[in-house]
């Protein structure tokens, strides 16, 4: 492990985000550290000189990572819960127009026909986009709720 | 905390927005860091790593836009772009500033150039 690493372990062990944005945050650190360091040695820093010298200008790994977690805190556990109720909210939607009272189920063209059934795929393709930008979770959404309509209208009499 | 650090954590959402609107074009953290630097001819020094929490946020709340350029593998690096959202919201911080500035002058009896 080179010096930089050391202190990219250092920040990341502030930190409790998801794998990407983790990931991403010490991708542009290392990038920020060597671009510093590379200066450094161009003005005349021997190698351990221009990476001693990057790290003090960074800032103490503790304070940085604390800083990074505080700014991003929030974001992955309201991804996660709206990311994980919007489709069961969508399925139990979808379940109710696509059953009738007595519990025979509607055809694709009924379904289709409904005005309240496109709301619920836009909500289910387009609030998650709006929510988080992240179009991962608009599609993990999107495709289980396909995945539901499809289990409906192929299984007609299936019972939940 | 001195008044001037205590005043330079309070204006760096406006002082990045500005920069990145006067520059007009996309910059990487690092880039940002030296130009606030040069153009404050040292009199703020920043601990360069706490600009990204900030930098993060402003593109959290929608006011910048960052961009991955690079492949993957070499190096890549994360550009900052000032959005709509940014611009209006930089024009309400500036008027705020100068309203706050011109009191606490008024406060102080500091004269101002007419």
């Amino acid at each position: 492990m080179n010096e930089i690493d050391r202190h990219l372990a250092a920040i990341a062990a502030q930190m409790d985000l998801d794998v990407e944005t983790e990931h991403e945050i010490l991708d542009e650190v290392r990038d920020h550290l060597e671009t510093a360091a590379e200066q450094a040695r161009a003005e005349g820093l021997d190698e351990a000189q221009a990476l001693a010298r990057a790290a003090a200008h960074f800032g103490p790994d503790e304070e940085v990572g604390r800083a990074l977690q505080a700014a991003h805190a929030g974001w992955g556990t309201a991804d996660a819960v709206v990311a994980a109720a919007l489709p069961v909210i969508c399925a139990l939607v979808l379940r109710w127009l696509a059953f009738a009272p007595d519990g025979t189920a509607l055809g694709w063209p009924q379904l289709l026909a409904r005005p309240s059934f496109w709301i619920v795929a836009l909500a289910a393709l387009l609030v998650p986009l709006l929510r988080f930008e992240r179009w991962r979770y608009a599609l993990a959404a999107w495709v289980f709720f396909w995945a539901l309509t499809v289990l409906f209208v192929t299984l007609p009499a299936q019972r939940w | 905390m001195g008044i001037r650090e205590q005043m330079r954590k309070g204006t760096t959402t406006v002082i990045l927005l500005n920069l990145l609107a006067e520059m007009e074009r996309p910059m990487y953290g690092y880039e940002i860091i030296q130009e606030l630097e040069a153009r404050s001819q040292g009199y703020f020094q920043f601990k360069e790593g706490l600009i990204y929490p900030r930098l993060h946020e402003l593109e959290r709340q929608g006011l910048l836009r960052a961009e991955w350029r690079g492949e993957e593998g070499s190096r890549r690096r994360k550009f900052y772009t000032i959005t709509e959202a940014g611009c209006h919201r930089l024009e309400r911080e500036l008027q705020g500033w100068r309203s706050f500035t011109r009191h606490v002058d008024d406060l102080l009896g500091v004269e101002r150039p007419s």
